[in-house]
C-alpha cells in the first residue's frame, strides 16, 4: 500500500504545488481572537513545524484546520475548502488530528482505539471482506511502527504510559489513512528520550507513506530536526517562515521569537 | 510482556470454567420455575422484565455516558402499546412486541434530539419531564388508554402443548426475551456503532476528529435504549395484564436509574443484579420495617454504594479477582469478558413435565421511594 520513497521526499516537496494553503486565517474562542490573519502553505508530503511561544495560536491553528474551532478566511486542502466544516467532515476529507494531551479512549483497549481510527472506512453495511482485510493490514502496519502497542493491544488505553498513549493517538490517526496529519504538542509531558523516539517514528511515517504532517511544538529543536519547513507564530501572527534548516541556523531570530536557544536545544 | 503471557494463560485456563459457569446458570434459570412457588416465579419473571429495561438504560447511561431520568416513559409507552393493541384490536400477544419495539425506537430517536445539545444535569431535567408529563397525558387520552382506570387485558396464556402453568410459561417467555436482549446489547457494543458510542463517552472531541458522527450515535443510543425499555414494558403488560397511568409515575424512572447504578453501570450483567435489587429489596424493606420501608430501601442503596461504588457487578468482579489472587492483573476494558452474559442460550422453553401449579400471583409491584441517584458516570 505504501511505496517507500525516502530520499526524494524533500526534493519533490518543493516542486509540487501547495497541498494546503491558508490565507487570511482568523480564529478564536468567543470574544478572544487568537489568530489575526495567517497566510501560510504546506507542500504535499512535507513535514511542517509550527513553532512559537505559549499563547501564540499554534494549537488554535491546528484546531481551525480540523474544524474544532470556527475559522474565518480560507484554508484549502488540495483545492477543497476546509473552513466551515465539522471535525467529522474534515476527517472524511483525510485530516487526522492528534489532539493536545493525546485524547485516547482510556476505557477501550489499545486495539479498539485503533479500530475507532478506521471508523470512517468501515462505514455503512458494505463492510466487505476486502475492507476488513485492509483494516487488519493497517493494524499490522501500525504495530510495525509501534511494536509496544502490539504488546499491549488488549490492555485498556488508560493503563498505558504517557509515551505509549501518544503512540496510540498517532497510530489511531494513521488508521484513518490521512492525507494530512496534525500533531499537537506530541512531546507534552514526555521524557526527552521517548520524545525523540516518537519524532523518529513520525519522520519514518512521513517518508514511507508520504503523509503530509503539520506538527505544533514547544520544543523547537526536535521539531526542526524532522521538519522540512517551519512557520513561527507570535501573538496570532506569522513572524517567520522558511525551510527548517535556515530557521535552525538563524539562531538569533529563533531566540528572539521562540524564547529558546535552538542551538543548544534547551527548549521546552 | 510477562503480564501478557499471564493474561493469555489465565484466559485459556478460564475458558472451560466459564463454559461450566454458563451451563450452570442456564440449568438454574431453566430449573427455577419448577422449584419455586408461583409467587416466587412471578417475582423472578419481573426481575427478568426489569433487567431488559435496565440493559437498555445501561446502553445509554453506562456505555453512552448520557443520562435519562425519563425511561419510565418509554417503558410505559411499550406497556400501553401492548395493552391498547390487545384491548382495542385484539391482536395476539406476540404481535404487540415488534410494534412496541419499533414505536419506542422511533420515540427514542425523537426524544434523543435534546441529548444533542444538553448534557449532565440539564439533560437529566429534560428527560425527567418526559416521565412527568406522560401519566397526565395517559389520563387525558381516555378513549384510547382507558383514562385513570387503566386497561385490563388478557395475560399471556401457556399453549396447551407446553403443559406449563401460567406463571411458568410467562417466566420462560421473559427469560427468552431477557436473554435475547442481553445478547443483543452485548453484540451491539462490540459492533462498530458500539465502539463509536464508547469512544464518544470516553472523549467526545477526540471521537469527533476521528470522524465519529456525534449526533447520529448519541440519538441512536437513545433510540436503542428506548427500544429495550419499550420491549420490557410490553412484556410487563403480558405478565401483569393491567396498565394504569399510576403504575408509570416518574418514580419508576428514578427506580430504574437507581437499580442500574446499584447493579453496576457499564457492566453486561449489572442490569440483572440491579433488577433483582429493585424487585426484592423493597419487599425485604417492608419486612424489616413496616412503618418506613422507603427509609430502609434508601439506606440499603447508600450501603451498597458505599461498599460497592461500582455497583454489585463491580463487587462481584472484585471478589472474583480477590479469590483468584492475580496481582498482575491488567485493567480490563469494561466487561468484555466472554463469560459475562450468563444465561445466553436459555431459550429452550419446551419442557413438558411440569407439576401443575395454581397460578394467580398478586401483582406485588412494590415501588420504592427513590434515593437520589448518582447523576452521571465519570
Amino acid at each position: 500500500m505504501s511505496e517507500p520513497t525516502t530520499a526524494s521526499a524533500e526534493a519533490e516537496a518543493s516542486t509540487e504545488p501547495d497541498f494546503l494553503t491558508a490565507s487570511d486565517l482568523h480564529a478564536g474562542y468567543g470574544q478572544a481572537r487568537v489568530l489575526q490573519g495567517l497566510d501560510f502553505s504546506v507542500a504535499r508530503g512535507e513535514v511542517c513545524a509550527i513553532l512559537g511561544p505559549n499563547g501564540a495560536g499554534k494549537t488554535t491553528t491546528l484546531r481551525a484546520l480540523c474544524g474544532m474551532v470556527r475559522g474565518r478566511g480560507s484554508v484549502t486542502l488540495d483545492g477543497t475548502q476546509l473552513l466551515g466544516r465539522s471535525p467529522e467532515q474534515a476527517a472524511r476529507l483525510g485530516v487526522a488530528h492528534v489532539p493536545e494531551g493525546r485524547g485516547t479512549f482510556n476505557e477501550l483497549t489499545v486495539e479498539e482505539n485503533l479500530r475507532i481510527g478506521a471508523h470512517l472506512r468501515t462505514a455503512h453495511w458494505r463492510r466487505g471482506r476486502a475492507e476488513r482485510a485492509a483494516v487488519a493490514a493497517d493494524l499490522e502496519r501500525i504495530y510495525g511502527y509501534f511494536p509496544k502497542l502490539r504488546q499491549r493491544s488488549r490492555q485498556a488505553a488508560g493503563s498505558l504510559s504517557g509515551g505509549e498513549q501518544q503512540m496510540l493517538a498517532i497510530g489511531r490517526a494513521l488508521m484513518l489513512r490521512p492525507s494530512l496529519l496534525l500533531l499537537d504538542e506530541p512531546s507534552l509531558g514526555l521524557a526527552p528520550l521517548v520524545t525523540r523516539e516518537l519524532f523518529e517514528i513520525v519522520r519514518a511515517v512521513n517518508e514511507e507513506e508520504r503523509t503530509t504532517v503539520i506538527v505544533v511544538e514547544q520544543n523547537a529543536q526536535l521539531a526542526l530536526d524532522i521538519a522540512h519547513r517551519a512557520h513561527v507564530l507570535e501573538a496570532g501572527r506569522l513572524v517567520l517562515s522558511g525551510p527548517a534548516d535556515r530557521i535552525r541556523e538563524d539562531g538569533q531570530v529563533a531566540e528572539v521569537y521562540l524564547g529558546v536557544s535552538v542551538r543548544t536545544g534547551t527548549g521546552g | 510482556m510477562s503480564t501478557i503471557v499471564a493474561t493469555l494463560a489465565t484466559d485459556r485456563a478460564r475458558r472451560p470454567r466459564a463454559a461450566l459457569t454458563a451451563l450452570l446458570a442456564v440449568a438454574v434459570a431453566v430449573g427455577a420455575p419448577f422449584y419455586f412457588a408461583p409467587f416466587q416465579v412471578f417475582q423472578l419473571t419481573m426481575v427478568l422484565v426489569y433487567a431488559v429495561a435496565l440493559a437498555g438504560l445501561n446502553l445509554l447511561v453506562g456505555f453512552g455516558g448520557q443520562i435519562s431520568l425519563g425511561h419510565g416513559a418509554f417503558f410505559a409507552a411499550g406497556a400501553y402499546t401492548a395493552a391498547v393493541m390487545l384491548d382495542r384490536y385484539d391482536t395476539g400477544h406476540l404481535a404487540t412486541l415488534p410494534v412496541a419495539a419499533a414505536g419506542c425506537f422511533l420515540l427514542g430517536l425523537g426524544f434523543g434530539v435534546p441529548a444533542l445539545r444538553l448534557r449532565g444535569l440539564y439533560l437529566a431535567l429534560v428527560t425527567l419531564s418526559f416521565a412527568v408529563f406522560l401519566p397526565p397525558l395517559l389520563k387525558r387520552l381516555e378513549p384510547v388508554t382507558g383514562g385513570s382506570m387503566g386497561l385490563t387485558v388478557d395475560k399471556l396464556q401457556p399453549p396447551a402443548w407446553s403443559g406449563l402453568a401460567e406463571d411458568q410459561w410467562m417466566y420462560f417467555v421473559a427469560l427468552t426475551v431477557a436473554a435475547v436482549a442481553l445478547l443483543l446489547a452485548r453484540n451491539l457494543l462490540r459492533s462498530r456503532a458500539g465502539r463509536a458510542l464508547l469512544a464518544v463517552r470516553d472523549n467526545e472531541s477526540a471521537a469527533e476528529v476521528m470522524g465519529v458522527r456525534l449526533s447520529l450515535h448519541k440519538t441512536l443510543a437513545f433510540a436503542w435504549s428506548a427500544l429495550f425499555a419499550g420491549v420490557s414494558g410490553c412484556v410487563y403488560t403480558w405478565v401483569i395484564g393491567y396498565v394504569s397511568p399510576d403504575s408509570f409515575s416518574f418514580v419508576l424512572s428514578i427506580t430504574l436509574l437507581a437499580g442500574l447504578v446499584v447493579g453496576g453501570l457499564a457492566s453486561l450483567y449489572g442490569p440483572l443484579l440491579g433488577a433483582a435489587f429493585v424487585m426484592y429489596v423493597p419487599s425485604w424493606a417492608q419486612d424489616i420495617s413496616d412503618a418506613a420501608p422507603g427509609v430502609v430501601f434508601g439506606l440499603l442503596i447508600i450501603v451498597v454504594m458505599f461498599v460497592a461504588p461500582t455497583g454489585l457487578a463491580g463487587l462481584v468482579g472484585r471478589l472474583r479477582s480477590l479469590a483468584a489472587r492475580r496481582p498482575t492483573r491488567t485493567t480490563p476494558a469494561p466487561d468484555r469478558t466472554p463469560e459475562s452474559a450468563p444465561d445466553t442460550d436459555a431459550t429452550s422453553a419446551s419442557e413438558s413435565s411440569a407439576p401443575p401449579t395454581p397460578a394467580d400471583p398478586a401483582p406485588a409491584d412494590a415501588e420504592p421511594v427513590g434515593a437520589p441517584p448518582r447523576t452521571e458516570k465519570e
